[in-house]
């Protein structure tokens, strides 16, 4: 068994980072481990990068750019910094002079290139650094904490000598990811002193955050090789909600506790050689120092009734949703949301739901654990359902392949480094997978095509910016893809494209999924169904933990239904992973047990 | 000496790669300049999203913007007068307004040192 997680065994750098997917519990668990080191007596600050941060309602003060004591807690302090604010008001620093005296259409250009998610990064990593090179600030504590790091990406650029040297300053290319931070040459010394202490073991602590359950420990794994690699070589990994107990006879109970533990028993194997803690479930929520306080110490607690009104009339079933999608003659459906919400399933069981009502689907997929291809070859139903399979890595690997041997005779050895970087970028994943997707839906014209990931609207705009932009240069042979040009406009449609957010019922996934949501709709684009996926709430358990989780989900299912999304449906949290055309079908149909 | 100046549309990463599509072009022009600017020829590049401020004080830039809107990036400024819209140069254009051989603007030696 696991170690159960307390700061004193671990913390002994000033710096601590939290990284993990979203919804792991990164900032409860900096939170509580904030709240334990100041209780020895150490001077704390903990720094929330979260843009709808709770420290607020966690500590019960007001908590802006500059740090505060917490009066219940001596010893912390605490400060909110949000890179996406940071971001906007670079972005409007910039843009804002030249509103009257450039035309619109120019201005909404110079927009879109700065709310790339590198802007939004890098804009992060400067916010870090200010912090971090504040003598007069860091002196004054023993620990600060992050809730979030530095990606690989953000790093392994500001590492190479590149970005630093007149290949940047001299635009002779320009600004390329960095960019959006003017004045760069002045930073270099903050930011190169910001690096070294975060690759310094004696100086930061990486602490990835994961849960029992597959997709999060592949992230954390990958998380932890990257930053390895760029220097971040002190690590600790926390499994967090573990459910330490549980009830034989009671079939939730034990199929959560089976799945979490046969998660762990295939632990992706980098990730074994980090030292590993456990945090056990705690289904309350932590707010409130008492609750922080609680979870290094496991405590009998009892059900915590939510006084949550929720109407349970504005919840639909996945087989509402197909049979509105049939009904509409939906020809696109992209599933949208963050990793591990279960795009891919509900993506799915979409495509099953449909061909189950005699419509041509071809499901398109860029999970590789999603082995579908295999048990949906043996149904029937198989000659109206296709699918096929779509590898990311794959598809940036061919696209890098293409720009760098494009480039390779023309340019010197750091300067291509330099832009091997910028493919890495998060932005350039996108683009490859969704030209590849075009494709796909090029290909299939006499059928419904579902696809599990859904582009941004960064990408959309960018790509509608470059398809008007090529067309008036006909010799440019860098012009986007026939395919995608003929994608857009349908894209746009709402009779003809539907995207579906998918979330779980707790806090940290439904307001990402809000972002992506905000995101799409710049590029005029509105999702109209909401899937809340994998809800305890809409399942039935006699656990008294799974009740309380059931019932904080409540407060998240109310606000989906009510206030973001025009439809929603709901989908219980499923006892076995869904695999195969059958056990499709029963998931479209599950809805309430209770 | 003519001088030239280049009105970039606003790129996000101006190689190109983290953009809509790898444009060649891009990358052309940026070692034709190099090449151009080691042999003393100064030549200004702006991008639109660093450095506005160049579209709004080169009244003849902004002019065309408003007619043309983004579509007429990138433009070309040639002695103080808007020579190209929409399209960068050619190397033989550069050649031939600076009066170099064609030949020197595209480099020899692959991983010829640029930098």
């Amino acid at each position: 068994m696991f170690q159960t997680f307390h700061p004193k065994y671990v913390v002994n750098t000033p710096y601590l980072f939290f990284t993990g997917k979203g919804g792991v519990g990164k900032t409860s668990t900096a939170c509580a481990t904030a709240v334990a080191l100041a209780d020895t007596g150490k001077k704390v600050l903990i720094v929330s990068t979260d843009p709808a941060s709770n420290l607020q309602d966690v500590f019960d003060i007001e908590i802006g750019n500059d740090p505060v004591e917490v009066p219940s807690v001596p010893n912390l302090s605490a400060c909110n910094i949000d890179p996406e604010e940071s971001a906007r008001q670079y972005r409007e620093k910039v843009i804002s002079p030249y509103r009257s005296a450039l035309p619109e259409s120019v201005v909404a250009t110079m927009e879109e290139q700065l709310s790339g998610a590198c802007t939004v990064e890098i804009a992060a990593f400067d916010e870090f650094s200010n912090l971090l090179t504040d003598q007069e600030l860091i002196s004054q504590y023993d620990h600060i904490l992050f809730d979030t790091a530095p990606t690989g990406h953000t790093l392994r650029l500001l590492q190479l000598p590149t970005a630093w040297s007149s290949f940047l300053e001299e635009s002779t290319h320009g600004a390329s990811c960095l960019g959006p931070l003017s004045g760069l040459g002045e930073k270099k010394q903050m930011y190169s002193s910001t690096v070294k202490a975060l690759s310094d073991p004696k100086m930061t602590t990486l602490i990835l955050v994961t849960r029992p359950e597959p997709s999060s420990m592949l992230e954390a794994e990958r998380a932890s090789a990257e930053l390895k690699e760029i220097g971040m070589e002190n690590q600790v990994v926390i499994i967090n909600g573990l459910l330490e107990k549980h009830i034989e006879e009671d079939r939730i109970s034990k199929a959560f506790f089976d799945r979490q533990q046969s998660a762990l028993a295939e632990m992706p194997a980098r990730l074994k050689q980090v030292g590993m803690f456990a945090i056990p479930y705690v289904p309350f929520s932590l707010t409130g120092i008492g609750n922080l306080r609680h979870m290094f110490n496991s405590v009998t607690h009892s059900v915590e009734i939510n006084e949550v009104e929720l109407s349970e009339d504005r919840l639909h079933s996945l087989q509402d949703l197909v049979n509105d999608f049939a009904q509409r003659d939906m020809r696109i459906i992209f599933t949208m949301g963050k990793g591990g919400v279960g795009k891919t399933t509900i993506a799915s069981a979409i495509a099953v739901g449909l061909a189950e009502k005699g419509i041509k689907v071809h499901l398109t997929t860029t999970d590789p654990a999603a082995h579908l291809d295999y048990a949906f070859q043996q149904k029937n139903a198989y000659n109206r359902l296709s699918i096929s399979r779509l590898d990311p890595k794959k598809e940036v690997e061919a696209y890098k392949e293409a720009v760098l041997s494009q480039n390779k005779n023309q340019l010197n050895e750091e300067a291509l480094a330099y832009l091997e970087e910028d493919l890495n970028s998060p932005c350039t994943e996108e683009i490859a997978v969704f030209q590849a997707f075009a494709d796909i839906v090029e290909k299939s014209k006499d059928e419904v095509v579902v696809i599990d990931t859904a582009p941004t609207g960064h990408t959309l705009l960018l790509l509608n910016s470059a398809k008007s932009y090529h067309k008036e240069i006909s010799r440019s042979t860098g012009t986007v893809s026939e395919s995608v040009q003929n994608l857009l406009p349908k894209l746009r449609n709402p009779e003809e494209t539907s995207v579906v957010i998918v979330t779980l019922p707790e806090a940290t996934p439904v307001l990402e999924a809000t972002r992506l949501r905000d995101d799409l709709k710049r590029a005029s684009i509105e999702p109209q169904w909401w899937v809340i996926n994998q809800s305890l709430y809409a399942q039935q358990t006699t656990d008294p933990i799974l009740q309380s989780k059931a019932e904080a989900e409540k407060v998240w299912i109310k606000k989906v239904s009510e206030e973001i999304a025009e439809k929603t449906s709901i989908v219980p949290w499923q006892p076995e992973e869904k695999l195969g055309y059958d056990k499709m079908k029963d998931l479209i149909n599950s809805s309430f047990s209770h | 000496m003519k001088t030239i100046k280049i009105f970039d549309p606003a790129l996000c990463c101006p190689t190109g790669v983290c953009g809509p599509s790898v444009d060649p072009e891009l990358t052309r022009v940026a070692s034709a300049i190099f090449i151009l600017e080691k042999k003393g020829f100064p030549i200004s590049r702006y991008n639109l999203a660093n450095n506005p401020a160049a579209f709004v004080e080169h009244k003849e830039v902004n002019q065309v913007l408003h007619e043309r809107g983004p579509d007429a990036l990138p433009l070309v400024m040639l002695d103080g007068k808007v020579e190209k819209v929409g399209s960068y140069p050619s190397n033989e254009e550069f050649a031939s307004w600076l009066g170099v051989d064609v030949k020197e603007l595209t480099l020899e030696k692959p991983r010829n040192q640029l930098l």
